[in-house]
């Protein structure tokens, strides 16, 4: 094992090593370059001449070659003063020591450019992670809540009319457009001007945010509960609707995979044992069979875990949810490429170490499964 | 002995079944299977005869009839720009199916040549290519779609205009990061194939590696190749969508289903159908794909039924 987990931090490495080399290729060796729009638009009085253009660079840290900026972005710049190449630096960094950047590999990602202009990457992040992890864990137990029910039912009265009912659910979930879902979402259930709201009298949602900002309207169901602005219960009622919406697609996944994997253990012998020895088929159900059908669920669930952050992407965008999803449209939407290069960076490590750690989940639920 | 004679006798007589007919009877039985075909085929129809069945030019701007509601002159109302919205509907099918189909058919054809080379020749080959594509499974999809159609957003290839440019960037984009799935599929059946005995043979009579491959491995994978690439087909519908909803895709004023949404976002509370169609279709031929893909999946080979 401890042989085992030596070798797959050093794959790890190589991996993490090589996708942060694609991320930055991505991002730099498209064509245009981040200055190339500057001049767009602007009058002869406003425009930049190449003087300051050049300026800019040098305050960014563009003006390094491109092998340079690499790696600068990845071991940091607060070094190259001992190794001589102090032209490297940038010139915030070479007038005052602390402002120097410590690079990836030490989590510090650099300024922002444009979103937060001069703020730390790394505190945007801090301050939006809660928000996203918030989201994250609310859709994850709200779609198993739903699927694994759904899935062991499934199994158990297979073909039965809910079985069909939840097949269909599992086609209509995989193939919804989120975002589309989403703007439905808001559509109905969202707004005083919501059919929700107007047609049926019932106290409507918030249409976005994570918190609201002034006091609750009449007829909405912040009102109704009273809920003051900014409170637990405020961000819970924000929750409801991104919550449902991300987590409709995993419901259909998972409530499948649920399904195939109690069929196939419902044919193992043990269960037929466990029914002749007398015992009730709930818990020959609950105890027998789940336990062993949940094993595969189990890794599916942790490497999912990589695929929600992304997913919530769309889902924090359309509901204008401050998380790290919509942290990164908002940067790709002002070309704030630190920031952008971060949370890719951050999701690629989510990746890695999901997969690390779904293999370890296997080997503590299976114990069969020995890591060589 | 008299029933086996019997039996013998109707045996001689039976009808062979072309394989085709076999799986169309197969397919038939799958009855949302057929729903969702018939609805494609409807799709596609509307998509290949656009410009005999739209009522007006999508480009066409009316600037005195913005926003308009439906109308017997306009049945889905104007865009802000006072242009038709079914006909941009009727285009968008255009553009959205199109995407979805060559992007499909790059993806699935170099996933299918890159999993045959590497099942086949097996060693250091399959290695590196296995490796490249664990790697490229572990890379955050939508994120690194995002990113880099916003990267590319500004490029135009030469000959084409910016828009037009957005549709052949997506189209690649997509393509990139859409070949892995069936390179992992083929690979596995041209594990399996490559120590067959027929496979022996076409060596022995003296073929090349490549004409085992193209002749002989990817027409035995071709079931679940199809199968996949119908899958596939729904999955690029909502990606492109996605992207252009989001502002990163296909750029208007070419009219896609996703940025049609977009478009419809801001009226939605006073013309909801207006963003409750194009995103129906995209979950009406998503969801077909769907259903056609499972119905082939059954149909195609039993033994690949989930």
């Amino acid at each position: 094992m401890v042989n085992y987990l030596i070798r797959r931090l050093f794959q790890m490495m190589v991996v993490i090593l090589l996708s942060s080399m694609a991320i930055y290729a991505i991002m730099n060796l498209a064509p245009g370059g981040p200055l190339s729009g500057i001049n767009l638009g602007a009058d002869r009085k406003s425009r930049l001449s190449p003087e300051e253009i050049r300026r800019i660079e040098e305050f960014l840290g563009l003006h390094r070659p491109l092998h340079w900026r690499y790696i600068v972005w990845l071991l940091g710049e607060d070094w190259l003063d001992e190794v001589g190449l102090k032209s490297l630096q940038r010139t915030s960094c070479r007038e005052i020591a602390t402002e120097c950047t410590r690079g990836v590999i030490r989590f510090d990602f650099g300024d922002s450019w444009r979103l937060a202009a001069g703020q730390k990457v790394i505190d945007l992040i801090w301050f939006r992670l809660p928000n996203t992890l918030l989201l994250m864990t609310s859709a994850t137990l709200l779609s198993l809540l739903v699927a694994i029910p759904i899935g062991i039912y499934s199994a158990v009265r297979q073909y039965s009319l809910l079985d069909y009912a939840a097949t269909t659910f599992a086609f209509f979930g995989t193939a919804m457009p989120v975002f589309w879902f989403g703007l439905m979402m808001i559509f109905i259930f969202s707004g005083p001007r919501s059919p929700w709201h107007q047609v049926l009298g019932l106290p409507y949602l918030p249409t976005g945010n994570n918190f609201s900002l002034r006091p609750p309207q009449p007829g909405s169901l912040l009102y109704v509960l009273g809920a003051t602005p900014g409170s637990p219960l405020d961000r819970a009622v924000h929750l409801i609707l991104p919550t449902i919406v991300l987590s409709l697609l995993y419901m259909a996944g998972w409530s499948r995979y649920t399904r195939s994997s109690m069929l196939e253990v419902l044919r193992q012998d043990y269960v037929r044992t466990a029914r002749a020895k007398g015992l009730v088929e709930r818990v020959v159900i609950m105890k027998h069979a789940l336990r062993n059908a949940l094993i595969p669920i189990v890794t599916i669930l942790t490497l999912e875990i990589p695929g929600i952050f992304s997913g919530a992407v769309i889902t924090e965008t359309i509901f204008n949810y401050k998380g790290m999803g919509r942290l990164y449209y908002d940067a790709l939407q002002a070309d704030d490429w630190p920031v952008v290069m971060a949370l890719l960076f951050i999701t690629s490590l989510l990746v890695v170490f999901a997969n690390l750690l779904a293999d370890i989940l296997y080997t503590i639920v299976d114990p069969r499964i020995r890591l060589e | 002995m008299a029933t086996a004679e019997l039996q013998a006798e109707a045996l001689l007589t039976v009808r062979e079944e072309s394989y085709l007919l076999i799986v169309w009877r197969r397919f038939r039985r799958h009855r949302v299977a057929l729903m969702g075909a018939v609805i494609l085929l409807a799709f596609i129809l509307i998509a290949a005869l656009a410009p005999w069945i739209a009522p007006y030019d999508p480009y066409a701007q009316n600037l005195l009839l913005k926003n308009a509601g439906p109308s017997p002159a306009h049945w889905l109302g104007t865009d802000e720009l006072g242009r038709d919205v079914l006909s941009r509907l009727i285009y968008a099918a255009r553009i959205s199916l199109a995407v979805a189909f060559v992007v499909t058919l790059i993806s699935q054809t170099t996933g299918a040549l890159i999993g045959a080379i590497s099942g086949y020749f097996g060693g250091w080959v399959d290695n590196l290519i296995q490796r490249v594509v664990d790697f490229m499974l572990t890379l955050p999809l939508l994120p690194l779609l995002l990113t880099i159609s916003a990267l590319l957003s500004d490029v135009t290839i030469p000959g084409l205009t910016r828009e037009w440019s957005s549709v052949v960037i997506i189209i690649l984009v997509l393509s990139v990061f859409g070949w892995m799935g069936s390179a992992r599929l083929v690979r596995g059946v041209v594990l399996s194939l490559r120590e067959q005995t027929f496979t022996e043979a076409a060596r022995a009579l003296g073929m090349s590696d490549l004409q085992i491959v193209i002749r002989h491995m990817i027409p035995n994978a071709m079931a679940p190749i199809i199968v996949s690439a119908t899958l596939s087909l729904g999955t690029v519908i909502i990606l492109e969508a996605a992207l252009s909803f989001l502002g990163f895709g296909v750029q208007p004023p070419v009219p896609t289903w996703g940025n049609m949404l977009n478009n419809a976002q801001a009226d939605m509370w006073t013309q909801p159908f207006k963003a409750i169609i194009p995103g129906f279709c995209i979950f009406l031929t998503s969801l077909s794909f769907n259903f056609v893909g499972d119905g082939l999946r059954d149909a195609l080979d039993p033994r690949l039924k989930r």
